[in-house]
């Protein structure tokens, strides 16, 4: 390690630090104004650091991480993510007696694990991530401890990821038995000489159930609801974007890597867990009148739809993959938000009856919330529809016809619960005392009303003028 | 060596199993301690003694009774006592101490051979090899393996945390 790879990494070494100067700053003192400001400040210098890296890339730091400009891409998508989730948790978490601090030391962790893992092209390194991240994310979950129903959110993500994480290192032994390498690029090389792939295979059906928890998709979502409604409203916008880009963009980097090989069985699979969750997803959504589990299983729908375009391959399907995620990562952020500023100390505003009328109370939320909903469910003018539009078109490039046909489909079954929450916002105010006392007016706190500012100007904007993104990208990934 | 190691394979699944299908946390450990050290005799065999010896010191040695020690201290008092005596009735320390002395013969046998590694394709790894490695190309692993730990100190200390005894927010 010289000095010219500090440099490369100084991204990484940035956001590690905040978490560092954050537990500094708890023990001198408590205010959670200061704290929320180091990380802030911390956060975007971290960004701003990525320019530094820039003119490295592409630079393999010691074995385990590279950082190339596609790393450097998700390294900046992360790290803005953090700062929304940071500052819409702010004044969620003012209205909580709870120790508020703590919390953002656990996202900036959790944050740096996601970024190891989409740097990272060695198992050593992948493991590594993944457990930082994991680890930041039982914290955040259960934060809330004197809510029964985050710390059984909290234990249940606790037991299943340490077993899905189990499933992962014997799958990671198994390859690395059958190749002694861990690291992609030489796997790849060993195994294009080898005809025989051995207990390759094996390995690999395990680490897919492995990633495959993380990514909550069917058949390994049924922890989802449960998480979603049970952990704090931005810890679950949190997990929703950052764990799941994290490893979105792990995946795509390692299907890259194998692109050459004859992997068959594991593309099937990948395949049946793509059809699958865009169907179960969508259906399981279309019955929950539970907004925060609504958006898990839209979440695992949308997983499926980019497995669709990941399995495409080819130079389109990266960028297909990560202008999706991008799409996703506003607007889900934008439509977590509103049901943040919405929530207050005693509830969250979790029922989808808490939402009638709400344009006619909040119609600034009440219009962001439809913006993010409709970009979602893949409406023309907003991001999700551009994003849908590249994942179809990689899907038809590649004559994927049956996984294009789930997906036209899963979206207009979709398309039925997003737009019945939209009615439900415009449709006639309650009329009993109770129910308009609910959601309390409440100011909306100048830092969170500027993230979803930024969301909603980013949906729109990518909607109607993409190049800017698509080029960047197309400048970022190697097609 | 081959048959030192499928011996110990062989134990290792045997008390693993048993780790599972005993109903009694503590002999449920018992069984978990013979198979952790029975990883450990696998790993000298194929030449890694570092490896083997903090399999022991570390998971069969502190994690292990640490655990040992948190069960036995939740039931303090007569009735406890009690308890432990029939926890440790004849039989229950049985099936562990067989397993393991039969890893003891193995240990022994292997020692009296003079050096672990007989066959020529396994190569012992010293602790300073395991080092260098540590320090030298998986430095930011170590890192990390730093972070994570940070990570689960501060969600443990928040999780467990006394209450505030008053109804004012803890500034």
């Amino acid at each position: 390690m010289d000095y010219t790879d500090l440099t490369a990494l100084a991204p990484l070494i940035v956001t590690a630090f905040v978490a560092v100067l954050i537990v500094v700053v708890l023990s001198v003192r408590r205010v959670h104004r200061v704290v929320l400001g180091v990380t802030l400040v911390g956060l975007v210098l971290a960004g701003l650091s990525i320019m530094l890296a820039v003119p490295l890339a592409p630079r393999q730091v010691t074995v385990l991480l590279i950082i190339d400009s596609y790393s450097l891409f998700y390294f900046g998508l992360l790290l803005a993510a953090a700062v929304v989730v940071s500052l819409l948790a702010f004044s969620y978490l003012e209205q909580r007696r709870e120790n508020r601090e703590e919390f953002y030391v656990l996202l900036v962790i959790a944050t740096v694990g996601a970024m190891v893992l989409v740097a990272s092209n060695h198992f050593v390194s992948l493991f590594l991530g993944l457990e930082v991240l994991s680890i930041g994310i039982y914290g955040l979950i259960a934060y809330l401890r004197n809510t029964p129903f985050a710390v059984e959110a909290g234990i249940k993500y606790l037991i299943l990821a340490g077993a899905s994480s189990a499933f992962l290192v014997f799958g990671m032994a198994l390859i690395y038995g059958q190749t002694g390498s861990m690291q992609f690029g030489a796997m790849a090389a060993k195994l294009s000489g080898d005809v025989h792939l051995g207990l390759v295979l094996p390995g690999l059906a395990l680490m897919v159930t492995g990633v495959g928890f993380k990514l909550a998709v069917v058949p390994f979502h049924l922890w989802t609801p449960e998480v979603y409604q049970g952990a704090p409203t931005p810890v679950t916008a949190f997990i929703a974007t950052v764990s799941k880009g994290g490893m979105l963009a792990l995946l795509l980097r390692f299907f890259t890597e194998f692109e050459a090989l004859d992997l068959g069985p594991i593309l099937l699979a990948f395949a049946l867990i793509a059809i699958a969750s865009m169907l179960a997803g969508n259906l399981l959504a279309l019955l929950e009148n539970n907004v925060k589990r609504l958006l898990a299983y839209s979440s695992i729908a949308h997983v499926g739809y980019v497995l669709v375009a990941m399995l495409a391959g080819g130079g389109l399907a990266a960028e297909a993959v990560t202008f999706y995620l991008v799409a996703y990562f506003v607007s889900t952020l934008a439509a977590f938000g509103v049901v943040t500023v919405l929530s207050d100390r005693d509830r969250e505003a979790e029922q989808i009856e808490d939402y009638r009328g709400l344009f006619w109370r909040r119609p600034w939320l009440a219009a962001l919330l439809t913006v993010s909903l409709l970009s979602l469910a893949g409406i023309p003018l907003t991001a999700g529809f551009l994003g849908k539009f590249y994942v179809i078109a990689a899907g038809v490039g590649a004559a994927q016809w049956a996984l294009v046909i789930v997906l036209v489909a899963g979206s207009a079954i979709g398309l039925f619960y997003y737009l019945r929450w939209v009615v439900v916002m415009f449709g006639q105010l309650p009329t009993s005392e109770a129910q308009w006392s609910w959601p309390r007016p409440q100011a909306l706190w100048g830092g969170a009303g500027l993230a979803l500012a930024a969301l909603a100007v980013s949906i729109l904007w990518l909607g109607v003028y993409p190049a800017h993104l698509s080029g960047l990208i197309q400048a970022c990934i190697p097609g | 060596m081959l048959p030192v190691f499928w011996i110990a394979a062989i134990v290792a699944i045997v008390s693993t199993v048993m780790v599972i299908t005993r109903a009694n946390a503590i002999h449920a450990l018992l069984y978990l301690i013979v198979s952790l050290l029975a990883v450990a005799v696998m790993f000298m065999v194929l030449g890694a003694p570092f490896v083997a010896m903090l399999e022991i010191i570390v998971y069969a040695g502190a994690i292990m009774v640490l655990f040992v020690f948190v069960i036995m201290l939740l039931n303090l008092g007569p009735k406890g006592v009690e308890q432990e005596r029939r926890w440790l009735k004849g039989g229950v320390w049985g099936g562990p101490c067989v397993l393991t002395f039969i890893l003891l013969v193995e240990v022994g046998v292997m020692l009296s051979r003079s050096g672990i590694a007989e066959s020529p394709a396994i190569v012992p790894v010293p602790p300073k090899e395991v080092g260098i490695a540590l320090f030298g190309p998986y430095l930011i692993g170590v890192q990390l393996a730093g972070i994570l730990l940070l990570g689960g100190l501060v969600a443990a200390y928040h999780i467990g945390r006394p209450e505030p005894r008053d109804e004012e927010k803890p500034t």
